[in-house]
């Protein structure tokens, strides 16, 4: 096996000559860690080296904010040096392989297998196989039960982890919840475990005592004949019964990464970042996010208005995206654009303000927003009729989008796209086609404003992506569709929008739906499905040029009861994979919403009126703050 | 603001670039730079425009991905003439210097005339290094004199490039360094990657020591070689 670093200059000139955007693994990014000459100079006890893998593209890698987060948060130890990595595309992965080239680090060359942890952050369920193509190209053993005392530790963590079963034999320790300040507990314990000369399973054993810490091998489960779980027991004295997620309760404390690494290539989101919040307080029952990261913790306006300066001065960068799960939800953004703005103009910086909720955006905002940058604006109605919008409990009316569209058009806007999500639970043929009907009432707002004030370019992108039951959410009971009725209802929509020329209408192939679903809700049964299917040519999912319908359909097929077993609407009595991990939500709750949903009946937002969810254990954040006043929710009248 | 004012508003630079940053396209290049005026606090001049204003930056030849640059020119127009005092051309380029990555250096810069024909029109010849074993050789049987034509694919097209006549002078350095002078910029432009097919298709290169050659734009040329 040869390292990337061993190889000679003409060598690699010669590979990446060879391949597409050879920038992808050659690194020296601005702000890019390189700390060898500091860090080698440590005793190798006292040293760290953590592989920040993320298994997906470069560009698809460097556009998440969690690896800016923990990059930073790990590198700001003199013990650890985080290094990235993320999975080659096909040409270069041809290349490693046939060279025999270990996957290396970009920021030294160094081969996966050399480090003492790899860290997968995994955001999708699609990106499983990915994982074990990126393992496998390190030359690190699969199966944590095939890794020695010489092999790296391998932990992954990410939105996904709250489920990880599917994947539960090929890690080693998974992390739950808020990593920053976790994975900085992960690696000062391995730390310890170098100086004390520590087994692997010593060092498990100490860590699944920290919160936030899994350890699947210290599990047992057990199924029922019909194969649904019996139960799931730690088999060490160790390993609590239940895992509690980590959590920062004020997120002013946590990294703001004020010095991220700035990319040469153009990612596919080619701007800094800074998240506002964390957690969502709207509960749409369908969300994962906003149930798993509950609850809602904002950032200080000083916080954040002194981390744009920086970000500004430290990157040179033309975009600025304020992230949260519903920006508009920011208590005090109208505060915090007044002070952005005139910053941002001076640095020639546009704000970007993904996740705009439809019944904030309003005159005031829109105008602030458009001294900016008008780029497309988006809005997720979610659900085409009042009924269904009701049962996902999202909380907005068609007048909200009338309104937002009103206002954008009126302030110079000229594209809007609108996602829905098809095979919602309770789902019929009218909700489907009030989505036809909802676009064409947009349209008819744009006629109704007179010529001088309106766009000639008026155009309407309308997305839908097919419903996934997901974990720890009240929709976690429900049955996905079966593919004949999402072919069914994606060609409704297509034909209902079909007729008009300033819409467009884009839709995923429902497949990768079917296996996202399996995943999500799956268990420990389907790592052997997984293994199968990367074995057989699987790599990068997520990729519309990469699916494989063809070899996952006939292995889902083999597994008892097959893609029926783990897409069905699941008995409430039914012990889930993910019992034993404890997200904040209490089942009760989420059971308690999926019965509201069946009615109809929505819930408020939490800085409206308090749930009972079972957060507020935690101590902190939206739990702890006066209900907002309707002056406060009518924030940008 | 008269026209002196915007004759001294214009800097000229050359910079070079080595290491990792060699593989980046030309347009990764330009964002590049255009963020490292950004934090180094350049007052550049933006176009108008609602949309998409840019920073007024011109390179001289594109940065071609693989090549090693040693004086590559570009010029860049201020939003402040240097009469007002607050911009210290040779402290700037220090600041800039400083915010851009090690593998790319300003190595020098100066003000220059505004107006006449741009930066990139004004670019008529490219020196390069070309360092592989044997590349000298092979330069020697492939160019004798007589026209050099090789297919050139772009965008699904294909046409004949002849290279004999895009090339001004040739210095065998040794049998493993080859220096050439050669058209480039917008008329009589010679492709490195088609000067290495020639070489591999009638000079006996083998493709392996080609696609590992090592590539160096030592000067980029204006007005007369």
């Amino acid at each position: 096996m040869i390292s990337w670093n061993s190889l000679p200059e003409a060598k690699q000139r010669a590979i990446l000559r060879q391949v597409e955007k050879p920038a992808r693994y050659t690194g020296g990014e601005w702000q890019a860690c390189d700390k060898r000459e500091v860090f080698f100079r440590l005793p190798e006890k006292d040293r760290i080296r953590f592989a920040f893998c993320f298994p997906d593209l470069y560009e698809i890698g460097m556009s998440n904010l969690a690896l800016q987060i923990l990059y930073a948060a790990l590198n700001k130890d003199e013990h650890t040096w985080c290094e990235r990595f993320f999975e080659p595309a096909s040409d270069m992965r041809e290349q490693l392989t046939r060279e025999n080239i270990a996957l290396s680090s970009i920021e030294s060359g160094t081969p996966l297998n050399a480090f003492d942890i790899v860290g997968m952050s995994i955001s999708y369920e699609l990106a499983y196989t990915t994982v074990l193509d990126m393992l496998h190209l390190g030359k690190i053993p699969l199966r944590s039960v095939d890794r020695g005392e010489q092999d790296p530790l391998v932990v992954a963590g990410g939105p996904v982890a709250c489920n990880l079963e599917p994947m539960a034999p090929f890690f080693d320790l998974i992390m739950i919840g808020d990593g920053e300040e976790l994975l900085s507990s992960v690696t000062a314990l391995y730390r310890a475990k170098k100086q004390n000369h520590w087994t692997k399973r010593d060092f498990l054993l100490t860590a699944c005592q920290l919160e936030g810490i899994y350890v699947p091998a210290f599990y047992d489960v057990t199924y029922h004949p019909d194969g649904t779980i019996d139960t799931i027991e730690p088999n060490v004295p160790q390993a609590p019964r239940v895992i509690q997620k980590s959590i920062i309760n004020d997120l002013n404390r946590a990294e703001m990464p004020l010095t991220p690494i700035v990319p040469n290539l153009n990612v596919v989101h080619d701007r800094m970042v800074m998240e506002i919040f964390r957690g969502c307080a709207r509960g749409c029952r369908f969300c994962q996010a906003g149930f798993i990261y509950r609850p809602m913790r904002e950032r200080s306006l000083e916080n954040l208005s002194e981390a744009a300066r920086t970000l500004f001065q430290q990157t040179g960068c033309d975009e600025l995206g304020l992230l949260s799960l519903s920006t508009t939800d920011y208590s005090l953004l109208s505060e915090l654009l007044e002070k952005l703005i005139p910053c941002a103009e001076k640095y020639h910086v546009n704000l970007s303000l993904p996740s705009l909720r439809l019944d904030a955006f309003e005159r005031d905002m829109a105008e602030q927003v458009a001294t900016t940058r008008r780029a497309g604006l988006t809005f997720a109605p979610e659900a085409g009729t009042q009924r269904l919008r009701d049962v996902i409990n999202k909380n907005i009316v068609e007048e909200d989008l009338l309104q937002a569209t009103d206002v954008a058009l009126r302030n110079g806007w000229e594209r809007i796209k609108l996602y829905f999500m098809l095979g919602l639970p309770t789902e019929t043929d009218d909700d489907v086609d009030g989505i036809g009907s909802m676009v064409n009432r947009l349209i008819t707002c744009w006629r109704n404003i007179p010529d001088q004030l309106r766009t000639r370019r008026f155009f309407i992108n309308v997305s839908t992506s097919i419903f996934i039951p997901k974990p720890f959410t009240p929709f976690q009971w429900a049955a996905q569709i079966s593919p004949d009725v999402m072919r069914e209802r994606q060609q409704r929509v297509a034909a209902a929008l079909r007729p008009n020329r300033r819409v467009n209408y884009q839709w995923h192939q429902f497949e990768s739906s079917v296996l996202e679903a399996v995943f999500s809700r799956g268990d420990r049964r389907l790592a052997d499905v997984i293994e199968k299917a990367w074995m057989q040519g699987c790599v990068l999912d997520a990729w519309h040029e990469h699916f494989r319908w063809d070899i996952w359909e006939p292995l889902l097929s083999e597994i008892p009861g097959g893609i029926h077993f783990y897409t069905r609407e699941r008995s409430l009595h039914e012990q889930f994979p993910w019992d034993h991990i404890q997200i904040g939500v209490h089942r009760a709750f989420l059971e308690h919403e999926w019965q509201r949903a069946m009615k109809g009946k929505t819930t408020p937002a939490c800085f409206e009126q308090c749930s009972h969810c079972g957060a507020r254990a935690f101590g902190g954040g939206v739990c702890f703050e006066p209900p907002r006043t309707s002056s406060q929710k009518d924030i940008w009248t | 603001m008269d026209v002196s004012d915007l004759q001294q508003n214009r800097v000229l630079f050359h910079y070079a670039r080595t290491g990792s940053t060699i593989w980046l396209a030309h347009l990764d290049m330009v964002r590049l730079f255009s963020r490292a005026m950004n934090r180094a606090a350049w007052p550049l001049y933006w176009s108008e425009g609602a949309y998409n204003p840019r920073p007024d930056i011109v390179f001289g030849l594109p940065a071609g991905c693989g090549i090693e640059l040693e004086r590559d020119p570009v010029e860049v127009g201020l939003a402040t003439s240097p009469d007002e005092g607050s911009f210290d051309l040779e402290e700037a380029v220090l600041r800039l210097n400083a915010a851009l990555p090690e593998s790319v250096q300003v190595t020098e810069a100066n003000y220059t005339e505004s107006g006449g024909k741009s930066l990139m029109a004004r670019v008529c010849a490219a020196r390069y290094r070309i360092e592989a074993p044997g590349v000298s050789s092979a330069y020697r049987k492939t160019f004798t004199g007589a026209p050099v034509t090789v297919e050139h694919v772009r965008k699904k097209r294909t046409t004949s490039v002849e290279l004999m006549s895009k090339i001004m002078d040739a210095d065998v350095v040794y049998d493993d360094v080859l220096r050439i002078t050669c058209g480039a910029g917008s008329v009589n432009h010679l492709r490195i990657n088609l000067l290495l097919k020639a070489l591999i298709r009638d000079g006996g290169l083998s493709p392996e020591v080609a696609a590992g050659a090592r590539l160096i734009r030592e000067a980029v040329f204006m007005g007369t070689v």
